[in-house]
């Protein structure tokens, strides 16, 4: 069996990894007394005692925990995608560990762990509470965790970018480090992931059943409800742990729980047992790989984003030979409201971004309060705004588009320009400029950012070639290049690198350093594109439908496809360079438009264009004047407005 | 960075001159742009020059993004006009105390553009870091950039030439050279005063957490201070461009009979956890007690932040053999 082979492989590297990094620490012959009692005066053996082995402890309790809790996951949510992130889980734990730093600090001398405990739990709840009416149906459960997850990072973000001197210590635990000091946290962990654990153990029966419809299941007469919120609670328990006790190591449970499914093991209760086995030694070896790599105890090249950084590539490789036996569910299988009258709608909302335009351009506090801007301060003023609020509504009205072209392409309601990882790309793109040459300007940003969206778009299409670019295949590629982009930027920060604080500058979507020049350039760009987007809408309107339908119409379906993409990418790439990859319009706006009773794509077009450029224009405006003279970023603002609108919609339908 | 200079001596001399040449100055006025000895020039002038031009005998507008020129900008007895993330500095710079009405201008990577045109500054003071931002401040005011930690690696020799800088700047060029004589001066005292007990090496260090510290060694101003008072870095591994490197406590280890000094502010937590953990108890310098925790000191700082950091040095270092 495949997934017992490659078991075996990550265990002996492991073993092999851990045996020689003990013996640079101490010679073999001490080791059993550094086992069994360490002499105190000897530094090596209390370091071997106190600080290597405890390590190795706990990295394979969080592997394992991590694939345990990714494969209870996968088969409550029914999702391939289903992880850590897409339950909030992760996020949750940070934001609570980053607020009590600022605000409750004593809170931590508690326990930093039982913060995260807090957050994680709090975040489940919020997810809860947003797919109960839908009896917690996988893919309400997988959007609102997504929602959740991505708001509880925005507000991360903003503390961190606005605060970052008392920060510096969330950066190490936040990309996930193993070191240890003695054995407090493995004996922490032990018994509470064990009792995770075994609550897993005595529902495999029923969690089988979960894997079948809700129809079949029914019918024989098992309690949906009841089994999958004890099975997302165990599962989240295991990762909230793991995150309380050792920080965000989140690629191992979708990495363990795909690679055991992958290696063959088909039924639930193999699974139950393989991904843990495969968890534990991925994170094993990983962190043994680290500690090679920097010298015992190494620190600071943190392992969780080291996993990341290892596993994605890992399963952007796998996914060819992945069998999805599990339906994403379709756009169109919603029933939503028609507007009779869609050219009014448009109209409503064209009127209010005037209305917005207006205030955010003359409206904002100064040295003695709020002022409307006039007379001999107008013109100072405008030279200021004018360029942030015109680069804001482009990108914000690019994404939208660019967005609502995933959307419609893959059938898929996740699906966004950040999702599929051409945002990340774009990011990777400007990342590589930034740090290695000594002195990129826009120019080179702009056309790094476009290379790197196009190399994640042509990752993306290589490995969706096969399977003709069917739509779980394209995302589950985009989550693992974000994965990908994600650790290398927390190892970027982890390392204390001025220049990281820069970037992550950007990366929240500051409108700050956009000027007359740069806003010109994204506003031509955004205009040319809009102009060529009339051409893509009736293959808009078809790919909902499905292939079959689409080539029966005489449709070239490859071809499509391949140019709605390269549109996307575009659209991405110019929007990215402004308002950074955190955003998300592209996943909002479509979505709040088709609410809006919008269904036919050309005035879902207009309609996502013009409401991605409402949000955006208000979250700059909002940020430049909330917490004057400081300032948020517009992206982070973005998504803090944009979530719960977009909240109160799932709620609504 | 290494162009700034010059660049800015340039300027500087091309303005003396034009006020030499045209007494009225109606070319540099709209800046209101002004030293001191120029001030000084003014007071021979006739009496209906100096009433059609009375903004000038205002002291410069002066907005400093940087703590660490800041502080030499107050040494020489010069307020800023405004600072950047302000709340910053009771905890991180401390002495000397920032008078209340420096305003606020927002965060160090993003100044408020408005507020700073609004605040009508003469001159911003920046560092080669905030580079990025030079071409928006720019359209407010005159932008000088001083580097005090460049790849070059040597904080206090450009600490020196920025307090140079700074008081021909301000015109008190007087100021600026006491400043230094008085700093080295006292540092030749220190250096005295510790002869006794500067066998021993010392780590210098932040706690980012219970597990993790920055070490401060070569490239950074504490090494300068080390080096002038004759205290041995016991961390003599590599250090990055600010002069610090990142480790894990245990990587302290390496030195027998080392002792620590650590600087405030301590993460919250950190200290109840280190008191338990095995590790740290086994460290060297914990089983000596040879552990200081010294006040909160500008790691990045210039002339006041070393002369600061010598002096709360000894301190402890002197109580620490009192009470050993």
């Amino acid at each position: 069996m495949g997934a017992i082979l490659l078991c075996v492989v990550l265990f002996g590297a492991a073993a092999a990894a851990t045996l020689s990094n003990m013996s640079v620490q101490l010679p073999p012959a001490l080791w059993l007394d550094a086992l069994a009692g360490p002499d105190i005066g000897d530094m090596r053996q209390v370091l071997v005692h106190y600080a290597f082995l405890p390590r190795l402890a706990v990295s394979l309790l969080s592997g394992a925990a991590l694939g345990l809790a990714g494969t209870v996951l996968q088969q409550v949510l029914r999702n391939p995608l289903a992880s850590p992130e897409t339950v909030g889980v992760s996020a949750g734990a940070y934001l609570a560990l980053a607020l009590a730093t600022l605000l409750a600090p004593s809170l931590l001398a508690y326990g930093r762990e039982w913060v995260a405990l807090a957050g994680a739990f709090t975040a489940l709840a919020a997810v809860f509470a947003l797919s109960w009416h839908k009896g917690l149906s996988p893919l309400s459960v997988v959007l609102a965790g997504l929602v959740v997850s991505l708001y509880a990072g925005a507000i991360g973000a903003a503390l961190v970018v606005l605060r970052h001197e008392w920060l510096a210590s969330l950066f190490i635990w936040g990309a996930g480090s193993l070191g240890q000091q003695d054995w407090s946290t493995t004996l922490w962990l032990l018994p509470r992931l064990g009792a995770a654990a075994l609550l897993i153990g005595l529902m495999v029966r029923p969690l089988t059943l979960l894997g079948l419809d809700d129809e079949g299941a029914r019918s024989l007469g098992v309690p949906l409800g009841l089994y999958r919120f004890a099975g997302l609670a165990a599962a989240v328990a295991l990762i909230a742990f793991v995150v309380a006790a050792v920080g965000v190591i989140g690629f191992v449970g979708l990495a363990a729980a795909t690679l055991a499914r992958i290696g063959g093991a088909r039924r639930l209760g193999q699974q139950l047992v393989m991904a843990p086995l495969i968890g534990a030694s991925l994170l094993w070896a990983a962190d043994q790989g680290v500690q090679v790599a920097t010298g015992p105890q190494g620190d600071l090249l943190p392992t969780g984003a080291m996993t990341a950084l290892l596993g994605a590539p890992l399963l952007l490789w796998l996914l060819p030979r992945l069998a999805l036996g599990l339906e994403t569910p379709a756009l169109g299988s919603q029933h939503l409201p028609r507007a009779g009258r869609s050219g009014l709608v448009l109209a409503a909302i064209g009127g209010l971004l005037l209305l917005l335009l207006a205030l955010a351009l003359l409206y904002a506090p100064g040295p003695h309060g709020w002022t409307f801007a006039s007379g001999d301060q107008l013109q100072p003023l405008l030279s200021w705004r004018l360029p942030r609020v015109c680069a804001a509504l482009a990108a914000g009205a690019m994404l939208a588009l660019a967005g609502l072209m995933m959307q419609r392409l893959t059938g898929n309601p996740m699906a966004s320009p950040e999702v599929l990882g051409i945002s990340a790309g774009a990011a990777l793109g400007m990342m590589v400029a930034l740090f290695s040459l000594a002195d990129a300007g826009r120019s080179v940003q702009t056309v790094a950012a476009t290379i790197g969206a196009f190399a994640a778009l042509l990752v993306t299409l290589a490995i969706g070639r096969r399977a003709a670019y069917a739509p779980e295949r394209l995302l589950l590629a985009g989550v693992a290049l974000t994965a990908l982009f994600d650790a290398l930027i927390l190892v970027l920060t982890a390392t204390g690198d001025p220049r990281a604080m820069l970037l992550l500058n950007w990366l929240t979507g500051s409108t700050y350093g956009v000027d007359a020049g740069s806003a010109f350039f994204t506003s031509t760009v955004a205009l040319c594109l809009f102009l060529a987007s009339p051409l893509f809408m009736r293959w808009l309107d078809m790919l909902p439908l499905g292939s079959a339908a689409v080539q029966s119409l005489g449709v070239n379906l490859r071809a499509t496809r391949l140019l709605v993409l390269l549109m996307v990418a575009a659209l991405t790439a110019a929007s990215t360079l402004v308002v950074g990859p955190l955003t998300f319009i592209g996943l909002m706006a479509p979505h709040l438009a088709r609410r809006l009773g919008l269904s036919r794509a050309l005035p879902q077009a207009i309609g996502a264009v013009l409401v991605g450029a409402l949000i955006m224009v208000c979250a700059d405006w909002i940020g430049r004047t909330a917490i004057f003279p400081r300032q948020i970023p517009a992206g982070i603002v973005a998504t803090l407005i944009g979530g719960p609108v977009l909240m109160w919609l799932l709620r609504r339908s | 960075m290494g162009r700034s200079r010059p660049e800015f001596a340039n300027r500087h001399a091309k303005l003396e001159t034009d006020q030499q040449t045209s007494p009225a100055g109606t070319g540099y006025r709209s800046r209101g742009w002004m030293t001191r000895r120029g001030a000084l020039a003014l007071f021979g002038l006739p009496l209906a020059a100096i009433m059609s031009r009375p903004a000038e005998a205002k002291p410069l507008r002066i907005i400093c993004l940087d703590d660490g020129l800041a502080e030499t900008l107050l040494m020489l007895g010069v307020t800023p006009v405004a600072v950047a993330d302000r709340e910053v500095w009771e905890k991180w710079v401390v002495e000397p105390p920032l008078p209340p009405e420096v305003a606020d201008i927002g965060t160090i990577l993003e100044p408020n553009l408005e507020f700073l045109q609004q605040l009508r500054p003469d001159i911003i003071l920046s560092i080669p870091y905030l580079d990025g931002i030079k071409p928006q401040l720019e359209r407010v005011a005159p932008v000088t950039t001083i580097g005090i930690y460049t790849p070059d690696g040597q904080p206090y020799r450009r600490a020196i030439e920025a307090t140079r800088q700074l008081a021909t700047l301000v015109g008190r060029e007087r100021e600026g050279e006491a400043l230094i004589a008085a700093t080295e001066t006292y540092f030749s005292d220190v250096r005295r005063q510790l002869a006794l007990l500067s066998a021993r090496p010392v780590y210098i260090v932040n706690f980012l957490d219970p597990r993790n510290v920055r070490v401060y060694g070569e490239k950074s101003l504490f090494q300068a201070v080390f080096d002038r008072i004759g205290i041995r870095n016991a961390w003599t591994g590599e250090t990055n461009y600010w002069g610090f490197a990142t480790v894990g406590i245990d990587g302290l280890a390496t030195s027998d009979d080392a002792r620590l000094a650590y600087l405030e502010p301590l993460p919250e937590g950190a200290g109840s956890t280190l008191t338990e953990s095995p590790v740290w108890n086994a460290m060297p310098f914990v089983r000596n007690r040879s552990i200081m925790r010294l006040p909160p000191v500008l790691m990045f700082g210039t002339l006041p932040s070393a002369s600061r950091f010598a002096r709360l040095l000894a301190e402890a270092l002197t109580a620490e053999r009192a009470g050993g």
